[in-house]
């Protein structure tokens, strides 16, 4: 909204920018918000003043919505920050690979074989355990900046 | 355990039992010892609540108590058998060394005492509360003063226990103990526990409801102890204390260095002070929990809500010998005067105890207040008053030599303590007479006073009380000044008590009658004062203007509010000299602004202007809380002489304001001058000015006629009062100024940039408080200004940058001034105008093919949110008049709300947003809608609770983050309760419906509907989501709700959904939050009921459910009032709860044992048998019999029947559940 050139150099880039500017002000929490070059989900937002009258500022704690490390940004309110696009996709799970990877099923019918499982310990037993009860699962992936996780797992089973 | 049971208090044998008793105590000792150390403290725990928890454990706890047997033997009456061992025992054991354990057998007594008091015989009750006060007046001069005070509670407990079975004569020797404890010359130390004594019944107050300890006994136990107390024995115990203070004051004012009986009469003086203390209730001559305003006006404002409490003290007449006419008061003033000569003594000092207790209790006969007066026009109770203020005064004044004394070293204690008894005094009595009392001093009671106030009226000049009130405050505010930087100084403390002072006395002239009746020197007093004050606070202004961190919170903002409305009223009482000193000091701030531009950094003048507008404000105006606040009286009965409205002080004083803050428009102003904060502090004042002052209503002009004094003074009282509401009014300069306000809320919300407090000001205070005026919205909706903003709204971008509560307040207010429009048809245009952006927006958007992509771009996500904020907004403005345009907009929007939550169903914070809306646009419409349009918002209220539940169910967050993942619960935890929310305003279609057919006809069944919506949403809130209070709350008030209002649907329920319910009703149960309890029981109570009346009336009622299903196996089921009715049972009998459930638990348990009465008697039976001790089996067997026998209970389920079994539970919990518990 702030920013039209921008707006529609998006529009002809169908969805590929990685990142939106943003006034810090409108900014929420549970919104996203780039700290330090990383995609982040805003758990906190308090502003102060730069003296008793100075400027608004906010004070951002982000959580990296990737590896769950915390940031912090302070960004007067009135200026602009990068805004991740953060994009998410329904794929129903087809199988788990010796090696790591996992195959999806996508919406036309292809698959997707190049997303590796997650690394982290129960997060992997989660999933392994519901592929091998035989549940059907359908897996949510999370991309932004150019990165990839899954990031929830629902099971569809006969009920639905 | 079991091992500290003695085998049902047999005393079989002698040294077999010894020696367990011995063991015991070394085990209890060892315990208490590791504990100390840390060694194993669980294990040691569990020794010691086994103790407590074993039966009887009396003997064990004696023996451990018991240092110097001999002593207890004459008290003991052989009501145990064990005295025979502890007497044996005495040379051997010497019992324990080990004080703790000492400590911990005292409180294995209470415990067990309490728990088993029912079946103990007088003489054992007797035989355990003499043990106590023995113990305790023979160990008056142990060093280890816990375990007395200890035991003295426990006997203190027990007295409490016993009180209702005590005769008189039992209770008179259990006192008369602790009297010649006191009187008789057993020492000061024996004299000290009896006090102690007396104090841990009243004060620790046992017999005060509030205080007292918990004995598992309905409220009315406690009631009736309290009002036994009350009438019978507070005022002798009160006499005991005051002669053991009066004996042995002689020897503490002889002596020159500290004697042990100060020791003494401290603790009597705070006994006085704590029976003073006392909720006196009971003998205040008939008129019960009430003041009896006698003509000298006791006021009854509990309005003026304090920093500082100020307890009234109301004994009835009965008090008046003790208390007033037997010279109690002089004696304590004399006791303090003798004091004050000894400071300089060693031993004495101002904060020794006995000083401060003696300054207390002249605090507390400050506020002494009520019937104990006699009714002869108030002259006892001034009488009163002056002889305490004389004895007050020299402790602060006069004010310049106690606050130098103060400065240099002196304790401020005392002063303190003087400004609270002016606090009390001002309570008590009405400003005419606070301010006679001083005078009277000098004039007219010489007749009556004491020599020795004679001595101070000759030091007095002839000034009033509310002259020296002012000088004690302006000494205080100087001090102040000179140390503003800390906090917590003397002056602060003295400071807030004078302003409370200051606030009593002027309340009630504000609000009723006028400056008229302030002398002079009064006013010129407190107009000084307030000069000060300002001086004082815009010095502090000044001094922090450059400081960087200053992140109020709340809780100081709320104080500083409380403190501006004090220094307004001070302000109000000296109007005329105030207003033109506030007009004086925003002038020259003006000028410094203007002459400094651009060259003197003009920080510290804005702070001052700041500081300048919240007085100004608070001095103007009061705050409106929603109401329409009138022109403060002291405004409307002042200035009578300007007839000119321009020349009204006030108004030349909101003009020059107003014209200040116009001068924001200006951008090369507003980047010099016009700061953020400086913004909050003119958008404050125009907010709360604009609601008194700004287009006031026809009526306010001609509404006082019968108030002025004559009719001159009424005329011209009238004309000037006119002339100052008229300034402002609709047909003067009333659109102008509302003109420039909204000129200057659009440069706020546009010019400032980020500015989220200030935004926030604007939106919520300012255009919020102009809408609420009707008259104004008439005016708002014409002016060109305003029409900017709407256009701003509706077709711009820059307000997009507003944060999201702001938007949708802004929405709000919009759509609520379209009330000024001619008509509805009018209205509703102006509403489709302001909103048609939005729906067009979000139409368009969901039509898009890749909805999908184009959605989750960030920038996208900004505009829906903002849109869905809007929507709510307008759907919170909701009214007759613009419902059907707004009705519209949200049909509109159904299709791409679905759509959305879709698209959206990862982004929960815009989820929450889509939920809130419809949630809000509901309840806004649902008591409007007719049939048709009620089929349509329900089916599409369906639609969304599914569409929410496919998405959510079997959900499971994958992150590494567990602050993500408490994120995203709490998130789920706000859907689930706004999801309640709109099933509750579905339900609230059958109760409140303001549509002209009945939604029936188109076949909707709202009770099914719920349930239906219930029964999707009931598998997403986990037991683990209950645990948020609200949404427990919430649920269960729903569900309770809805078992109460159609207990017929639950029968029609299929069976997963009908588990569910009953699985949290029975969660419920067991709630640990009192009030979900009871509302799961009141739903229990209508299902049982419902079922046992269509049962009466041979109809199916609750049908298979109630008489038991077959499982998925075939194996029969109980049904479901039986299940109830064993959990309800268990819970009763064997589960901690709060007692003010018991009445409700009845309620449930009668219908419940009246539909399964086969049950019920099996239960009973089981119950019966198995006690083993026929003692206690044959009195459960009774209890039983007689909870449903007793009382002429029968079984019908009407008014009379529920009271009755409430009355037969109440009775058999208490007579079973203390042995039932511990079994």
């Amino acid at each position: 909204m702030s920013d039209e050139e921008h707006h529609f150099e998006s529009k002809a880039d169908a969805g590929a920018s990685k990142t939106y500017p943003q006034q810090a002000g409108t900014i929420r929490k549970n919104g996203y918000i780039v700290i330090k070059n990383r995609p982040c989900k805003v758990v906190e937002v308090s502003t102060s003043k730069t003296g008793k009258h100075g400027h608004a500022k906010c004070h951002f704690v982000g959580i990296d919505i990737f590896n769950g490390k915390k940031l912090e940004d302070i960004v007067p309110s009135s200026h602009n920050c990068d805004v991740p696009h953060v994009n998410r996709t329904d794929y129903q799970l087809i199988d788990i690979s010796e090696d790591g990877f996992v195959s999806l099923l996508t919406e036309n019918g292809n698959t997707k074989d190049d997303l590796r499982l997650p690394t982290d310990d129960s997060l992997l037993t989660q999933i392994k355990a519901g592929f091998e009860e035989g549940k059907d699962l359908v897996v949510s992936v999370m991309s932004a900046m150019g990165e990839e996780q899954i990031c929830a797992l629902k099971d569809i089973g006969p009920k639905n | 355990m079991q091992g500290y049971s003695n085998g049902g208090g047999g005393g079989e044998g002698g040294p077999a039992d010894l020696a367990k008793l011995q063991s015991i105590m070394q085990s209890i000792e060892i315990a208490c010892s590791s504990i100390q150390m840390h060694v194993n403290p669980a294990a040691a725990e569990a020794t010691i609540l086994a103790l407590c928890q074993s039966p009887q454990p009396y003997k064990a706890c004696q023996f451990i108590l018991a240092l110097d047997v001999s002593s207890i033997a004459p008290y003991d009456c052989g009501a145990f058998q064990v005295i025979a061992f502890i007497l044996f025992l005495s040379n051997l054991a010497e019992n324990s060394q080990v004080t703790n354990a000492r400590f911990q057998a005292a409180a294995a007594i209470r415990d067990a005492a309490m728990r088993e008091w029912a079946f103990l015989t007088a003489d054992d009750r007797r035989g355990l509360i003499s043990f106590c006060l023995c113990f305790v007046m023979q160990h008056a001069c142990s060093p280890e003063g816990y375990v007395q005070a200890k035991v003295s509670s426990v006997a203190a407990q027990l007295i409490k226990r016993g009180w209702l079975d005590l005769s008189a004569s039992e209770k008179e020797a259990f006192f008369n103990q602790v009297n010649q404890a006191i009187y008789c010359n057993h020492g000061v130390d024996v004299q000290f526990i009896g006090i102690n004594f007396l104090e841990s019944l009243v004060h620790v107050s046992e017999f005060s409801p509030t205080t007292s300890s918990a004995m598992g006994l309905p409220r009315e136990f406690h009631e009736q102890c309290r009002m036994s107390l009350e009438l019978d024995y507070l005022k002798t115990f009160y006499c005991w204390a005051r002669d053991a203070a009066i004996s042995v004051t002689k020897v503490i004012i002889e002596s020159d260095a500290a004697v042990s009986e100060v020791k003494v009469c401290t603790a009597a003086l705070r006994l006085l002070l704590q029976i003073l203390n006392w909720d006196f209730r009971y003998n205040t001559s008939g008129t019960k929990m009430s003041i009896n305003v006698f003509s000298a006006g006791v006021r009854q404002d509990s309005a003026s809500a304090k920093r500082t409490e100020c307890i009234l003290v109301q004994p009835g007449p009965a008090w008046r010998d003790v208390l007033i006419s037997s010279g109690h008061v002089e004696w304590v003033l004399n006791l303090y005067a003798a004091l004050r000569e000894k400071f300089s003594c060693k031993g004495y000092w101002l904060d020794c105890p006995i000083a401060v207790s003696a300054r207390k209790l002249i605090v507390q006969f400050c506020s002494l207040t009520g019937t104990i007066f006699s009714s002869d026009n108030g002259q006892m109770q001034e009488y009163h008053l002056l002889q305490l203020l004389s004895g007050i005064l020299p402790w602060v004044d006069p004010p310049d030599v106690v606050a130098k004394a103060i400065e240099s070293g002196k304790s401020e204690s005392e002063m303190l303590d003087g400004c609270r008894a002016l606090l009390s005094i001002a309570t008590v009595t009405t400003p005419f007479i606070f301010d006679q009392l001083l005078k009277s001093i000098s004039v007219d009671h010489l007749f009556v006073i004491t020599l020795l106030l004679q001595v101070f009226a000759m030091m007095f000049r002839p000034f009033g009380t509310l002259t020296l009130l002012s000088t004690l405050m302006c000494e205080v505010i100087k001090n102040l000044m000179l140390n503003s930087s800390e906090e917590g100084t003397w002056s602060w403390d003295a400071r807030d008590i004078l302003l409370d002072t200051w606030t009593t006395l002027l309340v009630s002239i504000d609000s009723k009658e006028g400056n008229a009746l302030l002398p002079s020197e009064v006013l010129n007093a407190t107009a000084s004062l307030f000069a000060l004050i300002v001086e004082c606070e815009l010095k502090v202004a000044s001094m922090s203007a450059m400081d960087d961190d200053f992140n109020y919170v709340q809780a100081s903002i709320s104080a500083m509010d409380e403190r501006l409305s004090s220094y307004a009223l001070i302000a109000r009482a000296a109007i005329d000299a105030t207003v033109p000193l506030l007009m004086r000091l925003f002038t020259e701030r003006f000028a410094r602004l203007h002459q400094g531009r651009g060259m003197i950094d003009p920080t510290e003048t804005l702070e001052e202007l700041y500081s300048l507008l919240l007085i100004t404000g608070h001095v103007l105006a009061d705050e409106g809380e929603g109401e329409t606040p009138l022109v403060p009286n002291a405004i409307q009965t002042c200035f009578l002489d300007t007839l000119e409205a321009d020349k009204h002080p006030v108004v030349i004083l909101s003009g020059s304001i107003i014209k200040f803050a116009e001068q924001c428009l200006d951008p090369e102003m507003r980047l010099s001058v016009f700061s953020p904060r400086l913004m909050e502090a003119i958008v404050w004042f125009l907010a709360r000015w604009s609601q008194t002052y700004l287009m006031p209503f026809e009526e306010i002009r001609d509404g006082y006629s019968n108030f002025g004094h004559d009719y001159e003074h009424q005329l011209q009282s009238l004309h000037s009062r006119k002339a100052l509401l008229s300034f402002f009014g609709e047909h003067n300069q009333g659109k102008l100024v509302l003109d420039i306000i909204v000129r200057v809320a659009i440069t706020t919300l546009v010019s400032y940039p980020g500015e989220k407090d200030l935004q926030e000001l604007t939106c919520n205070q300012l255009l919020h408080a102009l809408v609420q005026g009707k008259n104004i919205c008439l005016h708002l909706v014409a002016l060109d200004s305003w029409r900017e903003l709407a256009n701003a709204f509706a077709n711009g971008k820059t307000l997009f940058l507003l944060n999201s509560t702001n938007q949708r307040s802004l929405a709000q207010t919009l759509v609520l001034s379209a009330y000024g429009m001619r008509n509805a048809e009018a209205s509703n245009q102006y509403v489709r105008d302001l909103t048609n952006h939005i729906m067009t927006y979000l139409v368009e958007l969901s039509n898009k093919n890749n909805l999908k992509n184009v959605a989750q771009q960030p920038d996208v996500i900004l505009s829906v949110s903002c849109l869905l904020e809007r929507l709510r907004g307008a759907a919170n403005a909701t009214e007759p008049r613009t419902q059907k345009a707004l009705y519209e907009l949200g049909f509109s929007v159904m299709n791409p709300i679905l759509l959305l939550l879709e698209v959206y169903k990862h982004e929960s914070a815009v989820v929450y947003l889509l939920l809130k809306f419809i949630v809000d646009w509901v309840d806004g419409q649902i008591s409007y809608l007719e049939a048709q349009e009620t089929a349509v918002v329900v089916d599409f209220c369906m639609r969304l609770l599914q569409l929410y539940a496919s998405h959510n169910i079997g959900k499971v967050l994958m992150t590494l983050s567990s602050s993500l993942l408490n994120e995203a619960k709490t998130e789920k935890y706000k859907d689930l309760r706004a999801l309640l929310q709109l099933l509750s305003s579905l339900c609230s279609k059958d109760l409140v419906d303001f549509s002209s057919d009945s939604i029936e006809a188109q076949g909707t069944n709202i009770s099914q509907v719920v349930f239906f919506g219930l029964h999707i949403v009931t598998p997403l809130i986990s037991l683990d989501l209950l645990k948020y209070p609200k949404l427990c709350h919430d649920y269960f008030a729903l569900l309770s709700h809805m078992l109460e209002v159609y207990p017929e649907t639950v029968a029609q329920l299929n069976t997963e959904a009908l588990a569910h319910v009953l699985g949290t009703l029975d969660f419920g149960l067991h709630h640990q939050d009192s009030e979900v309890v009871d509302m799961c029981l009141r739903a229990l109570k209508a299902l049982a009921s419902f079922h046992y009346k269509e049962m009466s009336a041979s109809k199916v009622g609750l049908g298979p459910l109630a008489a038991g299903l077959k499982d998925s196996n075939g194996n029969p089921q109980e049904g479901i009032l039986s299940q109830f009715l064993r959990s309800l049972l268990q819970l009763l009998l064997f589960e901690d709860y709060s007692p003010d459930l018991v009445s409700t638990a009845a309620d449930a348990l009668f219908p419940l044992i009246l539909c399964e009465q086969g049950l019920y008697q099996r239960l009973g039976n089981e119950l019966i048998e198995r006690q083993v001790n026929p003692t206690l089996r044959s009195r459960l067997t009774n209890a039983l019999q007689s909870l449903t026998n007793s009382n002429q209970l029968s079984s019908t389920l009407d008014r009379v029947n529920y009271q009755r079994f409430r009355k037969n539970l109440n009775n058999f919990l208490i007579e079973v559940r203390g042995f039932l518990r511990t079994m």
